[in-house]
């Protein structure tokens, strides 16, 4: 009986070994071959000085790296992209979150709202910016000449160095608040209602509910979130490609890290360089996932 | 929920009717496998009688890439003509020109550059280096359609290397003039601008030419527009950008320096617009707007100027401005060049196109078409009526006092750090004297490594 | 206490409203500038709002330089090309990852959720060579390259099917299945809402893809939509009539399968991050 069993098991393992490296493989494969090994790759190719073409790669050992920590460009690239991500970030959570849960009632006109909020996600980013470029536009552009109606100066909306980040980062709000208010009303139906109720009955306010009930039982949500989109965030290279260009005075204090990275491995043909430069944005996101993981357990309530 | 299925229907129909429009207009969609852009409705019947007419021993399409798509209709018109000629087809492909060097490169790592193309001077010495291009020194001497002293020798010169090797056939060349709006200076009572005119008349109208209200600017230039720009008037005044042997900046030539102060000077008293609204907006746009009264522009910007219902009610040109005290009025001029790629499968076609478009034919068509002022010699009488409501003459006018546009092998690397100092100069953070020193510094060290 | 609601209600709906404009206006700016003349797009009196005459002249110009029914058809083949390939590897791999164990899964798997927290840039030079290396750019399968598996969806996959119930296996093996039997005919048609998820999730974003398609296919015949409009920005300048009619174009289609499939879509995206 035992043997039988034995028997079995071994067969049943085996089987299992078969089917499931057989089922992993096409994945497995790909990841390896698209995934993996350019990983290693990019970090071979930071050693190295391309030549035009694709000839020539002169091996230069660690002078892209040092290259790169005296380039003032990529640190304030790096800032840019933070700037960035600080204002996109937390805004969108915090709207999506309020327009789900106001949202997550029965409602006249629901559906129909969430079509529209969730319109803009739809949209590709390139035609998306090339909207909101022309909208910012100081001179030509709707905003300005609202506010000039109204009585008010023109704003240079993205050609102020200092405060185009937050125009920018804007936008990308705009692009991306349906798609966290959807990901936050999946969540928010999981919430029992019973602990609302019970809270009515209590006489607490809207408010209190919001921050006692709905906050603690979102944030697994909200940590999924915000750390997906802080990932993304530091990636930001469409809105930025397709708002500025090297005219702009306000381009050396808005261009992201990946705008670098993009300029310097395909336009400038500067692969080694580029490769470095995204060993860099690697190991901060690493960085900033590894504190959000670690402060996880500060506000995150799982049950 | 009836609104939704009728907005999504509606939607779709737009969709459906913009398809069908698409391929209505794609007559050559489905013949070749490589299809370009498709602006041959115009052109169907042709390139129709010309498949008929090819000989069958001809299968060959070649590619040829260029970056303005303002000149794709005309040149295809000569294709057209040279496929009648030969049996050989060709696609022409229009990359703007931002992404044009990128596409080359990635096509060339690849090992699949487009069979003939256009090659500039800011990268002839990249793609010479590295052999990129075919060689025609051979061909174009044992050639009898070609007469290279019939082109300007200085844009022959541009694309011949190292005195041995002839890459490229030159295409045209371009020239500068002043654009000004008739309306604007008719509203002040002020006389168009002539030959008289010199720098400072130029500065004095664009005064007078400025609004209060900031409705109206007299000129509008931005720091990126050197060639079109204010490389002229650093000739003008007696300094360089590059000197001739192509080893030292002319940055710290007080004439050059003048000249930048002169422009930007402009800027900061006001006569043009402010910096934001430049960067945001390209000259001939705010020209077109009726933003500001004069604008620098180089001949290629025709097709795009001349055919704006704005410019043709109150646009016309006139020839530059000249210095004062030189009494120069220099033009800078370049010229694109035909090359062909080393690697093309068909070097013998290639070849046959590119001394086409190099044949007194060819380009007196392209002259005659307004498309360019071609760079054969004695081709350029038709070229004035392409246009005819407008002043062309005077861009003929500046080939008086030509300029090569300053180049070296690696032009690109100062020009760029050139450009984005100089936005400094406009905004007044640094006087235009630092600025122009900090860049004959940088230039110097860059033309050193060279 | 009813005054009250209504007061709250009309506020909600307020506040909502308001949102909504914000969230449309750029579309409306988009639809309207296109339908105008250049002059009229830069008109800088503010109550010009609407064209004076809704002209189809931006249109026609822009669809004869570039032909749109090339765009739709080279995005449509990125983004069918990469939900084929997504879903059929992830589901694959999700099941073996989800249900099955054999030696190596644990550190398999690892590798695939490393894969996910890393930022996707790393990858694009390597590939960008292997593409060009193989002679492969400028083609349909270029574009599709990146998208051949989905670290994302396998691992959404595997979350789905490890939420199924453990008996399932059981009941097949007593049928008679062995595991392939047991996975095509049992388990997979059970994901089914993973799996349209994930097919939703990454046509959108094989949709937006912006910086592979524009570094990888830069000819014209082969470009999809975001790319393209990228490439035109430097075309038309201030044409902003034609730039405004490019873009209605490119988004229009997505916008109307959005409307069609809206359920689908907020059902997968939501399933994508809720099970967690």
């Amino acid at each position: 009986m035992a043997k039988q069993a034995k028997l079995k098991g071994t067969n049943r393992a085996r089987s299992e070994f078969i089917w499931g490296w057989l089922f992993i493989l096409p994945t497995m494969l790909g990841l390896f071959a698209l995934n993996i090994i350019p990983i290693f790759q990019t970090i071979y190719q930071s050693f190295f000085k391309a030549g035009a073409f694709g000839r020539g790669n002169v091996f230069v050992g660690l002078d892209n790296y040092k290259r790169m920590f005296a380039d003032e460009s990529v640190w304030q690239a790096l800032f840019n992209t933070f700037k960035y991500a600080v204002v996109e970030v937390p805004f969108s959570i915090a709207i999506a979150l309020v327009l789900a849960v106001l949202l997550n009632r029965h409602m006249r006109g629901r559906s129909l709202y969430r079509t529209i909020y969730f319109l803009p996600m739809v949209a590709a980013p390139a035609a998306v910016a090339m909207v909101w470029r022309w909208l910012y536009n100081s001179e030509f552009g709707l905003l300005n000449h609202l506010l000039n109606t109204l009585g008010f100066d023109s704003v240079n909306w993205i050609s102020n160095p200092n405060t185009t980040f937050v125009w920018i980062a804007v936008v990308g709000i705009w692009s991306v608040i349906g798609y966290n208010m959807v990901l936050f009303l999946a969540g928010l139906q999981e919430i029992p209602q019973d602990y609302y109720e019970a809270a009515m009955i209590d006489g607490a306010s809207a408010v209190k509910q919001f921050f006692n009930i709905t906050v603690p039982l979102i944030s697994p949500m909200m940590f999924f979130v915000s750390v997906t989109r802080i990932i993304a965030a530091m990636q930001v290279f469409d809105v930025i490609y397709m708002m500025m260009d090297r005219n702009n005075p306000a381009f050396f204090k808005t261009q992201s890290l990946v705008y670098l990275f993009y300029r310097y491995s395909f336009v400038e043909s500067d692969r080694g360089y580029g490769s470095a430069i995204v060993m860099l944005l690697l190991l901060v996101i690493m960085i900033i996932t590894v504190i959000q993981i670690r402060m996880q357990k500060k506000w995150v309530n799982y049950n | 929920m009836k609104l939704k299925k009728i907005m999504a229907f509606v939607l779709t129909m737009i969709m459906v009717l913009s398809l069908a429009a698409c391929s209505g207009d794609n007559g050559s969609e489905g013949s070749s496998t490589d299809s370009g852009t498709s602006n041959d409705s115009n052109d169907s019947s042709s390139s129709d009688s010309s498949s008929s007419d090819a000989s069958a021993s001809s299968n060959v399409e070649l590619t040829i890439a260029i970056w303005d798509t303002n000149q794709e209709p005309g040149l295809t018109q000569i294709v057209n003509d040279f496929t009648e000629k030969t049996g050989v087809k060709a696609k022409i492909q229009v990359t703007p020109w931002d992404q044009y060097w990128t596409m080359l490169e990635a096509g060339a790592t690849g090992g699949s550059l487009p069979d003939v193309f256009w090659m500039h001077s800011n990268e002839i010495a990249r793609y010479s280096e590295y052999e990129m291009l075919l060689d025609l020194t051979d061909r174009i001497e044992s050639s009898d359609v070609l007469d290279m002293s019939k082109f300007p020798q200085e844009i022959v010169e541009i694309y011949n290397w190292e005195g041995t090797k002839q890459y490229a056939i030159p295409k045209d060349i371009d020239t500068i003039a002043l654009w000004y709006n008739k309306t604007m200076f008719d509203e002040v009572g002020l006389d168009y601008p002539d030959e008289s005119w010199t720098w400072d008349t130029f500065r004095d109208t664009a005064e007078k030419l400025t609004k209060d209200d900031g409705s109206q600017y007299g000129f509008g230039l931005r720091p990126s527009n050197n060639q079109a720009g204010w490389y002229n008037a650093v000739y003008d005044m007696g300094g360089y950008i590059i000197s001739d042997d192509k080893k030292s900046s002319g940055y710290d030539q007080p004439g050059t320096i003048e000249a930048i102060e002169f422009f930007a000077s402009m800027s900061k008293d006001g006569l043009m617009p402010p910096y934001e609204v430049l960067a945001e907006n390209e000259e001939h746009a705010l020209f077109e707007a009726g933003k500001v009264a004069m604008i620098t522009a180089g001949s290629w910007m025709l097709a795009e100027l001349c055919n704006n219902e704005y410019v043709i009610e109150n646009g016309d040109i006139a020839v530059l401005p000249k210095d004062a005290d030189s009494n120069r009025r220099a033009s800078i001029y370049n010229g694109l060049g035909w090359v062909a790629a080393e690697n093309t499968d068909h070097p013998e076609e290639a070849w046959a196109l590119i001394e086409y478009f190099g044949s007194e034919e060819a380009q007196q068509k392209q002259s005659d078409l307004g498309i360019v002022i071609s760079a054969y010699e004695g081709t350029v009488e038709n070229w004035t009526a392409a246009y005819p409501d407008f002043n062309l003459q005077a861009y003929l006018d500046m080939m008086d006092d030509l300029v090569i546009r300053p180049y070296s092998k690696t032009t690109v690397r100062w020009e760029n750090m050139a450009n984005d100092k100089m936005i400094l100069a406009w905004t007044g953070d640094k006087t235009a004297e630092e600025v122009c020193l900090e860049i004959a510094d940088e230039m110097n060290a860059l033309l050193a490594e060279e | 206490m009813e005054n009250r609601k209504y007061i709250n209600s009309i506020l909600l709906h307020l506040v909502l409203i308001m949102g909504s404009i914000v969230m449309l206006v750029p579309f409306l700016w988009m639809v309207l500038t296109a339908f105008k003349t250049i002059s009229e797009s830069t008109q800088m009196n503010p109550f010009v709002m609407f064209p004076s005459e809704w002209r189809f002249d931006a249109f026609e110009s822009v669809m004869t330089k570039m032909s749109f029914g090339r765009l739709y058809w080279n995005t449509l083949v990125l983004m069918l090309g990469r939900v084929f390939f997504a879903v059929i590897t992830a589901t694959l791999a999700g099941y073996a990852f989800g249900r099955l164990e054999f030696r190596g899964r644990n550190l398999m798997f690892s590798l695939v959720i490393f894969q996910m927290m890393v930022p996707v840039q790393i990858f694009i030079i390597p590939q960008y060579l292997i593409v060009s290396g193989l002679g492969m750019l400028n083609t349909s399968f270029a574009l599709i390259f990146p998208g051949l598996v989905s670290a994302f969806g396998t691992f959404l996959l595997r979350q789905s099917y490890m939420s199924l119930p453990k008996e399932l296996e059981e009941a097949a093996r007593l049928d008679g299945c062995n595991i392939g039997q047991t996975f095509l005919y049992v388990m997979a048609p059970l994901t089914r809402s993973a799996m349209v998820a994930l097919g939703i999730f990454t046509a959108l974003f094989a949709f937006k893809d912006l910086m592979w398609p524009l570094v990888v296919n830069t000819e014209q015949s082969t470009i999809p939509l975001s790319a393209a409009l990228a490439k035109i920005q430097g075309q038309f300048a201030a044409n902003y009539p034609e730039l405004m009619a490019a873009s209605l174009l490119a988004v229009i289609p997505m916008i109307i399968i959005y409307l069609f499939f809206q359920k689908q879509f907020i059902q997968g995206i939501a399933t994508s991050g809720g099970k967690l």
